[in-house]
């Protein structure tokens, strides 16, 4: 068994059918509404968590099949990539079932997780790709982060000017100095909260930039990932194919990340289960992805936990732990509506990663508010330590007490998610010399940990 | 003719139209426009109430999720067809001329979803839509926007360090000497109003509901 060259791939980017990408947009739809029937596909509100194996099971074998059906579309050449089922299942199984990540003490295994399984679930946290103020404020908070013993890497963000009065912009010099810089103080801060060999990751905008932050001293590693994306949905650009050509020439593990869009051409959760699958295994045919992100997104509410999203990203994982032994990133509940130092963060990001995990998949996309906009610090160690914490003590769970546990913490927030609190930045939430949360905040972590451990949730300490 | 002057029959055939646009039923909504025509009813009231109505209701259905994106982009490849038929007896200069939107994705950013949202709610509206796709830069904008006539540039950012491409279509329109020919939209995930403000915008939507209902307050 054999993967397809991604030379081929690129080959077939430039030699398959053209198509228009609106005709392409209404083909997901139509085929997906066809396989939501012929599977016999049904989303029920009241069961945010699938604990039917066989209709997993169905989900996956219709993304299977809408893949090899649709292909992917590559916005560059305006062609469909397509490979056949012979390439498709070559593919699935000659992805490795485990890779190694970070260095040293700080080393760890990302394998093939089982539904309910025992197997570490991996968690990257940080504030991921979020806005901060200064070099010494991004610092501080990733050091904190770092320190946070629940997570094994973190996510790195952006500084949104250069000596703090040249704008950092997309696709510019000032992008590629900047994602350089900031992949600098990352490392500088994981050695500072003593975990040096930690895994590391960012992902700027376009692939020069990308690229420039890998650095065996002070940047990205080969150890970390290289992250490729999906353009939702069912396709790519030669700018994600860029981070592919750079990962296998540089010897970098390649994560893929992938969102099927509900209310988007997916258009149900059915539609996005299957569109979630579909896109996961155009992460590893096209993109040579060896682990990847299995995802759903909303169109209209702005969080990665709603009922719906729980639904169909958790089949979808569900489905894929089931029929493969790929590895597979998870991170629902990476993105609440709610801001920081707020309940309704907390219960969002447990609900997802809870979920996350127990389908069978790590959780390594970082996590911060949906939308922070230009707002700079919006985000503390103590949401990602979370994060860690949840994923770790969902390890092992029965989804039967993954069911109860979401139920109850939907009924706490659902309400809400339309119009979240917006929370607090780190100024307002930590003190900034010890790096310690501030009291208010630390009780409310701790009666929310307290919670959670009373409804099933089993933590560490 | 006004719509109030029409007998039962007629209004019913008005509405046949209307119900057959909202349900995508392409064969009933062209039989209805045709029958419309063969009635001898005015297209031009037709428009505005069959079209405008079933533009109303598409728009409440998708706000309420019981539609999808799937179903604005056929909704409005239906009005177009449907428009042609209504259209062909109406001479040129009594046909409401539709008001021309150019949108796209700034330059860096390769986000579609928000944008296509808009973009097809847009045009399942009744205006003329050239979508530019995404991670354009300022200078192809304009001159699409110059190209076609356009009365507004509609500008989506879902990044922060893409934001300042909205402000530099403004700059560029300004330097060209332009920036009166053309409205500006922005939006976007991490864009704010307080930031279309900052930049000079004309407008701004946080949704693609709000989107639409500015650039009806803008342009209509």
């Amino acid at each position: 068994m054999t993967r397809l060259s991604f030379w081929e791939i690129l080959k077939r980017s430039k030699e398959g059918p053209m198509v228009e990408e609106k005709d392409f947009d209404l083909l997901i739809f139509k085929k997906t509404q066809e396989l939501q029937k012929k599977y016999g596909i049904k989303y029920e509100p009241d069961k945010p968590v699938d604990m039917d194996g066989d209709l997993a099971d169905r989900v996956y074998q219709a993304g299977f099949e809408l893949f090899l059906d649709l292909g992917t579309y590559c916005t560059t050449t305006k062609r469909i990539i397509k490979v056949t089922a012979e390439e498709l299942r070559s593919e699935i199984d000659s992805c490795p079932v485990e890779v190694i990540l970070g260095q040293g003490t700080d080393r760890v295994k990302m394998t093939h997780r089982e539904v309910e399984g025992n197997q570490e679930a991996i968690v990257i946290a940080g504030i991921q790709t979020a806005p901060f103020s200064d070099e010494e404020m991004m610092f501080k908070i990733y050091k904190g982060c770092a320190m946070g013993g629940s997570v094994d890497g973190i996510w790195g963000g952006i500084l949104l000017k250069i000596d703090g009065q040249y704008d950092v912009v997309a696709g510019a010099p000032s992008e590629i100095y900047q994602y350089k810089k900031t992949a600098e103080i990352l490392r500088k801060a994981v050695a500072a909260a003593g975990r040096p060999g930690m895994i590391t990751i960012n992902n700027a905008p376009t692939s020069p930039a990308t690229v420039a932050m890998f650095d065996e001293t002070l940047g990205l590693r080969r150890s970390d990932y290289m992250e490729v994306t999906g353009m939702s949905e069912m396709k790519v650009a030669y700018d994600d194919l860029n981070r592919t050509a750079f990962a296998l020439a540089h010897g970098v593990t390649i994560h893929g990340t992938h969102s099927s869009v509900i209310g988007g051409f997916s258009a149900t959760p059915e539609g996005a289960a299957i569109v979630s699958v579909a896109g996961s295994l155009q992460l590893i045919a096209v993109q040579k992805a060896e682990s990847f992100r299995c995802g759903a997104v909303e169109s209209r509410v702005k969080s990665r936990a709603t009922r719906r999203n729980l639904w169909a990203a958790g089949t979808a994982i569900q489905g894929i732990s089931r029929n493969t032994r790929l590895i597979v990133d998870g991170s629902m509940g990476d993105h609440p509506g709610a801001g920081p130092g707020t309940k309704q963060y907390l219960y969002e990001s447990a609900t997802g990663h809870v979920i996350s995990t127990v389908m069978g998949a790590h959780s390594t996309e970082g996590t911060r508010k949906f939308v922070v906009g230009n707002v700079c610090n919006f985000g503390t160690p103590l949401e990602s330590n979370w994060m860690g914490e949840v994923c770790k003590g969902a390890v092992g769970m029965t989804r039967e007490t993954a069911s109860h546990l979401v139920k109850y913490l939907l009924a706490k927030y659902e309400a809400h998610l339309t119009n979240p609190p917006e929370g607090e930045t780190f100024e307002e939430l930590f003190d900034q010399e010890t790096l310690k949360p501030l009291p208010h905040y630390q009780d409310l972590y701790e009666e929310v940990k307290e919670e959670l451990r009373s409804q099933g949730l089993k933590f560490s300490s | 003719m006004e719509y109030s002057k029409l007998t039962d029959k007629e209004k019913a055939l008005l509405d046949s139209l209307r119900d057959a646009i909202v349900v995508i039923d392409t064969e009933a909504a062209k039989e209805a426009a045709q029958k419309i025509i063969d009635a001898q009813i005015d297209p031009r009231v037709a428009l505005k109430h069959s079209i405008a109505e079933a533009a109303e209701l598409v728009g409440a259905k998708f706000d309420c999720g019981e539609l999808f994106l799937p179903h604005l982009v056929m909704v409005g490849d239906l009005m177009e067809e449907v428009g042609t038929i209504l259209e062909k007896d109406i001479p040129p200069d009594q046909i409401q001329k539709k008001k021309v939107i150019v949108i796209a994705t700034v330059q860096g950013d390769m986000h579609s979803i928000g944008k296509n949202i808009v973009s097809t709610m847009l045009r399942s509206s009744g205006f003329i839509i050239h979508d530019m796709g995404v991670d354009v830069p300022s200078t192809a904008i304009i001159q699409k926007a110059k190209e076609v006539k356009a009365e507004m540039i509609a500008l989506s950012s879902l990044l922060t360090t893409t934001m300042p491409y909205q402000k530099e279509v403004i700059d560029d329109l300004v330097s060209m000497r332009l920036r009166d020919q053309f409205k500006v939209m922005v939006g976007g995930g991490p864009v704010t109003r307080q930031y279309a403000e900052s930049i000079g915008a004309d407008g701004y939507g946080k949704d693609a509901i709000e989107a639409l209902e500015e650039a009806k307050r803008l342009l209509l």
